[in-house]
């Protein structure tokens, strides 16, 4: 990044580079582990509200605008605000923790066992409402009809779930959950306002470490060969992803 | 269509001439078209912010020719923002940063040469250590302007409540420290809380202290040397958090400004932060409380502490390098270098400008034991180590936290810090 610089080329130097870059290899796997259960998480918790907000239930219209409320934050506003919650010594969480006679001296995010999960807690309640919304979407297209063929066949809550909803909703839940994968893997601000990749890297995101290459180590080739291999790899993952989830489609039919 | 062409080539000249005569006339400052300056100032203290545009405005009022412009931005993220704006060739004028990232725009080609242009009056009235950090390869690339040190803030009433007799000393060793942390630290209170969130910073900035310099040589050739005097600190804060438990371990996970909401509650007796935190201090303590300044530390080495100061620097493709060069000079003239040090409860880096203040904050105790700290500033050869940004923050932060959360020993930092550098060094 100097000032007029001479450009050269270097071929495959920077990617050779990279295959032997420990720490970026380290980072991918807890971009992983993170893509990968924040995703899960939110399909699941996703789903059980898509559910809850579909059933018949008072204040429906109430309940699904207060769900929405996540997403009509930006990304950093809600780091800060749950940086705050998980204050150590002036959050709520504790403070509530220690009501309840539970130990109330947590260091949610300073401490190398809990900072992962905690940021994780926030990943997951940030991306909920567009799994719930898709979802919400998708339960409102089941015909009423098949419901009640399987109710009068004796199919009880559980039977039906499993298979009258899941099936119906299968092309959704892949089409959003591919799509959370994508973003979960490339988020930033969130774990950047958070911890910015701390304590000890435990929650250095590929992403994070990828900006910290380009602008703080001002190696922008290196950066974009980085950004390059994780375009790849995730286009592998999705691919092989997609693939399975029709072909289960498929035979289910 | 001859005649078109001809038109357009005496319309093109007759341009370029009238672009001549107005550069010219800037030349010979006619009062009709003055030249104008961007100045990037980070002040985000709502003080200092107010005193530079006092500053800007005098000079503004004095030197009708030349008129700074105040661009207002902020430190978070700032390092981005220059490199994208000398990138793209939008980097204003006049550049406010600090010694320790600027040297990195210096080595790049990017700031211009200030040897001839500062004042030297100036520059001999700044203590060597402290010119010396922004000096790269016997070019002056900045003018110092405002230096922190790292000073112990103390609860008088728990101290005198522990019976503890309050240094006074010039200087305070760091056994002492560990002595009055191990006096107050009862039930609930800790001795000591310090904010190591980041730890890199203070460990570079007090390393001296113990001789603990880290590297060696500069420029892409620096070496890393972590021996002893490099562990020094670290293992002192480590033992203090883990083998005495006189410093509170939450804290070496918080920001400064988290332990002083704890040093307000009394849940730590003392805490080490930025010298600047003096005025914020002073505005925020509860009412009632009790405070002091304890004299700078020593170490093994002496009480030298790594000059990392604020600086006003010239950018290099600027078109009126010295008109922003007489700017800079303005604005280091003692009067007003005292008035935004102490409006951001800074050290002034010249001597005639700590005098000013001196004499200004004479009432205020604490502010003489914070001044006195200016003295022992040196120059630091982290500041000259082209790989100390990559190194401070993929490999130096995660380590001390590390070592600070007792996930790894003393050998395994020292292992680290050495290859990690060594790594990215290509060493």
């Amino acid at each position: 990044m100097t000032r007029n610089p001479h450009y050269q080329f270097v071929g495959i130097h920077n990617f050779q580079k990279l295959a032997g870059n420990e720490m970026f290899w380290e980072s991918f796997k807890i971009g992983l582990v993170w893509a990968v259960s924040v995703t899960v998480l939110q399909m699941i918790l996703g789903m059980i509200l898509a559910l809850l907000l579909n059933a018949n239930l008072r204040f429906r219209g109430l309940t699904r605008v207060l769900a929405l409320i996540p997403w009509a934050m930006p990304p950093v506003v809600v780091a800060i605000m749950w940086r705050m919650l998980y204050s150590p010594n002036a959050g709520p969480i504790n403070a509530f923790l220690g009501f309840f006679g539970f130990p109330s001296g947590i260091n949610w995010l300073g401490s190398f066992s809990l900072a992962f999960p905690a940021v994780i807690v926030v990943g997951v309640w940030v991306g909920m409402p567009q799994t719930t919304v898709t979802l919400l979407a998708g339960l409102q297209q089941i015909p009423v009809e098949t419901m009640e063929a399987a109710q009068i066949d004796g199919a009880g809550a559980w039977s039906r779930f499993r298979y009258v909803t899941l099936p119906s909703l299968v092309p959704i839940i892949a089409a959003i959950s591919s799509l959370n994968f994508i973003w979960n893997f490339n988020s930033f601000s969130l774990v950047y306002v958070l911890t910015e990749g701390g304590p000890g890297g435990r929650t250095m995101l590929p992403m994070l470490f990828t900006y910290i290459e380009a602008f703080k180590n001002r190696n922008i080739g290196y950066a974009a060969a980085m950004g390059l291999i994780l375009v790849v790899i995730v286009t592998i993952l999705l691919a092989i992803y997609l693939k399975l989830q029709l072909r289960e489609g498929k035979e289910g039919k | 269509m001859r005649h078109l062409k001809v038109f357009a080539i005496a319309a093109a000249s007759a341009f370029a001439m009238a672009a001549c005569s107005a550069g010219a006339s800037n030349e010979a400052s006619s009062p009709s078209d003055p030249v104008e300056l961007t100045f990037q100032s980070l002040s985000d203290q709502s003080g200092a912010i107010e005193v530079t545009k006092e500053i800007v405005d005098s000079w503004n009022k004095e030197h009708p020719n030349v008129q700074v412009k105040i661009v207002p931005a902020g430190w978070d993220g700032i390092y981005d923002k220059l490199i994208t704006q000398f990138n793209a060739g939008a980097a204003p004028d006049i550049i406010h940063y600090e010694a320790a990232s600027i040297v990195a725009f210096a080595r790049d080609g990017y700031l211009a040469d200030l040897t001839e242009l500062l004042d030297s009056k100036f520059v001999s009235d700044v203590p060597k250590g402290v010119m010396g950090s922004v000096t790269v390869d016997d070019k002056i690339v900045a003018a110092p302007t405002e230096l922190q040190s790292y000073v112990v803030f103390a609860n008088k009433t728990l101290l005198d409540q522990a019976g503890v007799t309050i240094p006074t000393g010039d200087t305070m060793k760091w056994s002492e420290l560990q002595e009055i942390a191990k006096a107050t630290t009862k039930g609930d209170v800790f001795g000591l809380g310090w904010g190591l969130k980041s730890p890199t910073a203070a460990m570079m900035a007090m390393g001296p202290q113990f001789d603990g310099t880290f590297f060696e040589g500069t420029g892409r050739e620096a070496t890393i040397k972590v021996a002893d005097g490099e562990l020094s600190l670290p293992q002192i804060v480590h033992d203090m958090a883990f083998k005495d438990q006189t410093l509170q371990p939450l804290s070496l996970t918080q920001s400064g400004s988290e332990v002083l909401a704890s040093f307000y509650a009394g849940q730590v007796a003392m805490t080490i932060q930025g010298s600047y935190q003096a005025a914020n201090i002073a505005k925020d303590a509860p009412e009632g409380f009790e405070w002091v300044v304890l004299p700078p530390l020593e170490g093994s080495a002496g009480a030298k502490q790594a000059a990392n100061p604020q600086t006003l620097s010239v950018n290099v493709d600027s078109k009126h390098a010295e008109e922003a060069a007489k700017f800079i000079n303005y604005f280091v003239q003692a009067e007003n270098l005292a008035k935004i040090n102490e409006a951001d409860a800074l050290i002034p880096a010249s001597a005639a400008a700590q005098d000013i203040m001196a004499k200004n904050l004479s009432d205020q105790p604490a502010w003489e034991t914070i001044l006195k700290s200016g003295k022992y500033m040196t120059d630091a050869p982290y500041l000259f180590a082209d790989f100390y940004g990559q190194w401070k923050d993929t490999v130096a932060t995660p380590a001390f936290q590390q070592y600070f959360a007792q996930e790894i020993e003393r050998d395994q930092l020292q292992q680290q810090l050495t290859s990690g550098w060594n790594d990215i060094s290509g060493q």
